[in-house]
């Protein structure tokens, strides 16, 4: 077995970037690896991503036509499969992202290929070495994959850059797998994150609150806040699990990337779901009373304090 | 944990004349209702701080004389051998932990009424003062002086015979040295009287007298009120101020620095509602700041946080952190910043509960976030060690996490009980906390005199500092979001039960003063609010609003504050004199007045409601009440008693026969829930009875310490034969 | 219907370790251990969902691979109101990886013949989140990752699902059983234990097996194993961000600075 197969990853008609990072990974071991650099799409419509992905250091780019328009993960399963089966790759590569969560481990596990999640480094000494968070990200884990001849991983989104396009067209083949009666759930529809009010991928200030607010009833008095400071209101996981906020305000994994100049996070813990969504903000400003909150990882300014002081005390100097 | 290296400079001797001062965190001299007639709680009070790690610990003001008594207010005393001998009892205690010893002599003048040595006291000039009440000292002339700072001498000779390491000549709080430098009572026109120097010379006289008595082998300290905040009729930081300190540097070997006087001390005790931390930083920062001063300066500013200090140390503002209050809180505080236990400190709030109680005159210390102040000789309490329970192999249920709550199963927790589950029926911990906190706002202006009505948010610390331990607790488990009926509570499976569950305030205008409702008071039309609703917006504020107040502490002149600042248009009517008469003995009266008038509250006191009609409130004069008055108003707000929640309790033990089959044991029942009070006695309901879970029966009290005279020779055995079966009194 | 619910016994880091085995675990001395998060509310779907089918014939099973640590975990999942409970250890398990824990897994599961089966997301130590998809990859049951809400509608045997998906998109679905969900935290309130429910969770059933008593052979676990640990670190924080000292006034006024510095032009 030889050569890296990524898969990529599209949904509801658009590629999505973790695609195009995953060939940056593959590109830091393709030559110690050897062999070729594959991308496959797999989808009803395959074919018209076939441009998108031939990025530099892509050597071919495969299609799988699939029954369905929308992602299904029986289908995504026995379509990874037999391309594994058909192609041999050493290295197989996806994103750590929803999707792939229901079929990866999946096709690992049935095929007993070598397998970590989560991945933020790859090398290669003789074989794929990968490198991962231990206990919550606290630690981190170096992994080997000693006696499997093909290793799948699944990469962090936003780790890797985006892989620029090639000069030219990468050759695109179409293989051939009967999916057909493959699926195993029936689709019913997708639903938008409730029309928010706010689009805050689009802000260029975000105040950002999380389990640190402790009631809802505090949340009015930082909506003022993000007024004052000319910021828009984010917040982390918990405070839409609870219901207090909708889910379009929700920066992380599950919620939106975001982007911003500055972003202002209090009582935010920084849980590796959150990070995902904003640590390439330009400037992050947080303020914990945790002095090992993992958020101050990530942030360009940290303040060790109690978030409603500091709060009131912002509140003071904006006037 | 080792200390982080951030917080090394705290830690740094510094030397103070011929004493060594451990490390920078330093207890200034402050009242606890001890003296020297209660020498073990004394003793035991100071010594805990000592122990929890405080570089030095001060008596209270201490009288040279019984010419300065300040009965009945708690000051300590240094007149005979006998209090030599009680003192050492706080010395003795506070060198076994390595800690300094200082004493604060004093001398009140015409502020120590003498009520009970019925002395004259004597000052500068005689002019009555401004604090009690038709009290005029007698003028002082030569020969007065003498013999006062011979008292000065001879009590210095006792201090240090009693073991004190330094010796301080107080002259702040407006008291005598202060009242010569201050030509606000000094209208001298001898070589006492004028010119600065003539205004300084007694003060002067006094440190120089007293040096060269002990100073030698004691450290000299004066206490100096650097500005009176009353402008160039008195001492003004720029002027006099710096002068002062300047001018007797040379006889001083450690520099305590406030602001203000006695009349309106809540400048220099600055309440969380109006001072925020480091809030006298503007005056005392200056003596430092301007070069004024060779030697080591101590200031205070209720100071509780860590980095606050550092940067106060760091910046050059003082040499050592003084704390009265933060140190009341948490005597362990510098332990726990050596060893890294930042989430174990407890943070005064600045409520000035404390200082209540002196200035009521003569109840002990208490503390709203440490139920173990006053407590730690005459209970034998200490705040860091919880002896484990003698039962505790039973399990607990705690209905209700408000302070009392929160603090029973806390301690019980500490005291190893098997299992502790404290249920609460909102989302959250905390109670009563979460919403009294949200007030104290009015409308975030600056004060006619100094600073705003900042709120009091840090009133809040008293749920975080208990979550946190809660949550470290492992025997411990909080359920939030859960109401218990009594069914539930009986079948929960827990051998005792405490009932927590709090009060509500009276929907029908129930009060203290009529013993009744008031005629057309129902808090459930949509135009009558409870304090709690004002809070919670639960019900639209019209234009006009009446508050109603009959409990005398804070809740209507709060809801008024808030009201005014958003603009409303507030008539304030309670039947007392005063507008929150409990409000005077924690220093929050005089910038709440302020405040209130310079928001335009229409204030109304001796006066009650006779009826309340939609649109127009009926109110007659308490002292006539056939002087009547009518307010038209959209909205009426009733603080006028509140009421227990006590119905589980009641059903609990309605259903007592049922109690054998279900395991339970006992039923308790604490806080606000048994009756309504104030904050920090629920704390202390709920702290107590979890000290005394396994006593014979937790539901009384166990017998304290009391330190009085015993008819015929008592030794300290005597006292303590007082005591019946509290596992809890270690008191070694 | 009998519903299994995979559980985890999660490890959290004490602020100061120490690593062991040529530095490749962590001194259990410096863990502690509780309950995935995750996994209450995975149990908590199955409770509500045995709950609501009511009548007899109902079952709630929680499984879990772990040593005596596990037990505490096992424990308050029968308090809460679980039916039985089934750990398995063997030393051959010490170290296993996400995919050998699923193969074990695998094995208790066939042993029950589950309707449904139900794990969390992810563990809060491991953070894979893949544990179970691949049970049900190595059961080749039908699944759904990442489930945010559950309705079961007995009549027609179906339970329609919302699967969360970034950026706060929700995809409906509808699965029928037997299979396998993997549960996300917020879709339910988890209930909690009565001091009588976890005195009374000691009589309930709580089988210990070891691999030969599910039928596992030691060898089959390590080959399924997907990778080793071959060393752990603290990881680089970088410089770190630049830490804000003094008062919260002091901290505000700088925060102020900040933004008004990098929000101009």
């Amino acid at each position: 077995m030889s050569g890296i197969l990524v898969v990529a990853e599209t949904r509801r008609g658009e590629l999505r970037d973790v695609s195009l990072e995953l060939v940056s990974t593959a590109r830091e071991v393709k030559e110690p690896a050897g062999g070729r650099l594959t991308i496959a799409v797999i989808g009803a419509d395959a074919e018209r991503f076939a441009g998108d992905l031939a990025a530099d250091g892509v050597d071919e780019v495969l299609t799988v036509s699939a029954p369905t328009e929308q992602f299904e993960a029986h289908v995504w399963q026995r379509a990874l499969e037999a391309l594994i089966e058909s192609e041999q790759p050493a290295l197989v590569l996806l994103g750590h992202t929803i999707d792939s969560m229901g079929f990866a481990p999946a096709v690992a596990a049935r095929a007993g290929l070598g397998f970590a999640s989560d991945v933020t480094a790859i090398s290669w000494a003789g074989g794929p070495r990968a490198r991962r968070g231990a206990y919550g990200d606290k630690l981190q884990a170096g992994l080997e994959f000693p006696g499997k001849a093909c290793t799948l991983l699944t990469v962090r989104p936003g780790i890797f850059p985006v892989a620029e396009a090639a000069s030219g067209p990468a050759p695109a083949r179409a293989v051939s797998v009967d999916l057909d009666g493959a699926a195993r759930t029936e689709h019913v529809e997708y639903r938008d994150a409730a029309a928010g009010d706010v689009d805050i991928t689009k802000a260029e200030f975000l105040l950002s609150i999380g389990r640190g607010i402790e009631d809802k009833d505090n949340i009015p008095r930082f909506e003022e806040l993000a007024e004052k400071l000319g910021a828009t209101l984010s917040v982390s996981r918990p405070l839409v699990d609870a219901g207090w906020m909708p889910s379009a305000r929700q920066v992380g994994q599950s919620g939106k990337t975001v982007k911003p100049r500055v972003y202002l996070a209090l009582g935010i813990s920084g849980a590796v779901q959150h990070l995902a969504g904003m640590r390439t903000a330009e400037t992050i400003i947080a303020v914990n009373t945790d002095p090992e909150a993992p958020i101050f990882g990530v942030a360009h300014y940290g303040a060790v304090a109690d978030l409603f002081e500091v709060a009131d005390e912002l509140e003071q100097a904006l006037g | 944990m080792a200390r982080d290296p951030k917080y090394d400079i705290l830690f740094e001797p510094i030397q103070i004349g011929p004493k060594t001062l451990k490390n920078r965190f330093y207890q200034v001299p402050h009242c606890i209702g001890a003296g020297s007639e209660k020498p073990g709680m004394q003793a035991y009070h100071r010594g805990m701080k000592a122990e929890g790690g405080w570089g030095a610990c001060c008596t209270e003001y201490c009288s040279i004389h019984p010419e300065s008594d300040d009965t009945s207010r708690v000051s300590a005393r240094i007149w005979d051998e006998g209090d030599v001998r009680n003192l050492a009892a706080m010395t003795d205690r506070l060198h076994q932990f390595g800690a300094l010893a200082g004493i604060e002599l004093w001398y009140g003048g015409p502020h120590a009424p003498c009520m009970e040595s019925r002395a004259t006291p004597r000052g500068p000039s005689q002019v009555a003062s401004d604090f009690e009440l038709n009290i005029f000292p007698r003028y002082m002339d030569q020969d007065d002086i003498n013999t006062v700072q011979q008292m000065y001498v001879d009590a210095a000779i006792r201090a240090r015979e009693a073991g004190f390491d330094i010796v301080y000549v107080y002259g702040a709080h407006a008291y005598l040295p202060f009242q010569f430098l201050s030509p606000f009572y000094n209208r001298r026109t001898d070589k006492y009287g004028g010119g600065f120097e003539n205004r300084a010379r007694f003060w002067r006289e006094s440190l120089e007298k007293v040096r060269e008595a002990v100073g030698d082998d004691c450290a000299i300290a004066s206490r100096f009120a650097v500005d009176h905040l009353l402008g160039p009729i008195s001492i003004q930081v720029g002027e006099d101020g710096a002068r002062f300190v300047e001018y007797c540097d040379d006889l001083v070997d450690l520099w305590d620095l406030t602001v203000g006087d006695i009349a309106e001390w809540g400048q220099n005790a600055g309440p969380s509602r109006f001072f925020e931390e480091n809030h006298e930083k503007p005056f005392t920062g200056q003596i430092k700041a301007g070069d004024h001063t060779n030697k080591p300066v101590v200031g205070v500013g209720r100071i509780t946080n860590p980095d606050t200090m550092v940067a106060i140390i760091k910046s050059g503002q003082f040499d050592i952190i003084g704390a009265a209050r933060p140190s009341i809180s948490d005597p362990f505080l510098p332990k726990k910043i050596e060893e890294g236990r930042f989430d174990d400190i407890r943070e005064c709030i600045g409520c000035n509960q404390c200082i209540s109680r002196w200035e009521i005159g003569g109840p002990p210390m208490v503390c709203t976030q440490n139920a173990t102040a006053g407590e730690e000789y005459r209970r034998g309490w200490h705040p860091e060690i919880f002896h484990p329970a003698g039962n505790r192999e039973k399990s607990v249920l705690v209905v209700g996490a408000g302070p009392a709550g929160m603090e029973c199963a806390m301690v019980l927790g500490k005291r190893q009980m098997a299992a502790v589950h404290l249920v609460e029926a909102d989302k959250e911990i905390g109670g009563c906390v979460n919403w009294i906190s949200q007030l104290g706002h009015s409308d975030g202006k600056e004060n006619l005199f100094r600073g705003s009505a900042r709120g009091l948010g840090e009133w809040k610390r008293i749920a975080n500092y208990r979550q946190i331990q809660l949550d470290k607790l492992k025997n411990v488990e909080v359920h939030l979001g859960s109401r218990l009926s009594t069914d539930e509570v009986l079948t929960y499976g827990a051998e005792i039960v405490v009932v927590a569950t709090g009060c509500h305030f009276a929907t029908d205008g129930l009060n203290a003063a009529t013993h009744a409702p008031i005629p057309g008071a129902d808090t459930s039309l949509d135009w009558q609010l409870t304090p709690d609703q004002v809070v919670s917006e639960a019900k639209r504020v019209g234009k006009r609003v009446l508050v109603l107040e009959n409990e005398a502490y804070f809740m209507g002149v709060s809801v008024a504050q808030k009201l005014a600042g958003e603009g409303h248009e507030v008539t304030f009517v309670t039947q007392a004199g005063d507008i929150a008469g409990y409000m005077h003995y924690t220093l929050e009266a005089p910038m709440l007045h302020r405040d209130l008038e310079r928001l335009g509250v229409d204030i109304h006191t001796y006066t009650m409601l006779e009826k309340i009609e939609p649109g127009v409130c009926h109110a007659y004069d308490v002292w006539n009440p056939a002087h009547t008055e009518q307010f038209e108003v959209d909205t009426v707000v009733l603080c006028s008693a509140r009421i227990s929640d006590d119905e589980l309790y009641r059903e609990l033990k309605d259903n007592k026969d049922r109690w054998e089959r279900e395991g339970i044991e006992s039923v308790y029942v604490i806080g606000d829930a048994s009756a309504p009070r104030m904050i920090v006695d629920s704390i202390f309901d709920g702290h107590r009875l979890a000290r005394e879970i396994d006593s014979p029966h937790p539901e009384m009290p166990l017998p304290f310490i009391r330190e009085r005279r015993l008819w015929g020779d008592a030794s300290n055995d005597d006292y303590l034969q007082q005591l019946k079966n509290t596992a809890d009194v270690a008191l070694a | 219907m009998k519903i299994v619910v995979a559980v985890k016994q999660v490890a959290a880091l004490d602020e100061e370790f120490e690593l062991i085995e040529d530095g490749v675990r962590v001194d259990v001395d410096y863990l502690e251990w509780d309950l995935n998060e995750w996994d209450t509310f995975s149990l908590e779907a199955a409770l509500q969902l045995r709950d609501d089918a009511g009548g007899d014939g109902h079952e709630v099973i929680v499984i879990t691979v772990g040593d005596e640590e596990a037990e505490e975990g096992l424990l308050s999942c029968l308090a809460k109101g679980a039916d039985r409970a089934v750990r398995v250890w063997d030393e051959e398990l010490e170290g296993a990886d996400v995919l050998a824990i699923a193969r074990t897994l695998a094995a208790v599961v066939e042993r029950e013949a589950a309707d449904l089966v139900l794990c969390g997301v992810q563990s809060s130590d491991a953070v894979n989140g893949a544990t179970g998809t691949a049970l049900a990859g190595y059961l080749d049951l039908p699944r759904v990752a990442v489930v945010t809400q559950l309705d079961w509608d007995g009549a027609s045997g179906t339970a329609t699902v919302h699967r969360e998906l970034e950026g706060g998109v929700i995809e409906v679905a509808r699965i029928r059983p037997p299979a396998l969900l993997t549960i996300q935290t917020g879709i339910n309130e988890p209930r909690y234990a009565t001091l009588r429910a976890i005195k009374q969770a000691r009589e309930k059933p709580l089988e210990v097996l070891g691999l030969d008593d599910i039928g596992l052979d030691a060898d089959v676990v390590h080959a399924a194993a997907g990778s080793r640990t071959v060393a752990l670190a603290t990881p680089d924080r970088g410089a770190g961000a630049e830490m804000l000292n003094g008062s919260p006034a002091a901290v505000a006024a700088r925060i102020v600075e900040i933004v008004q510095e990098r929000m101009s032009g």
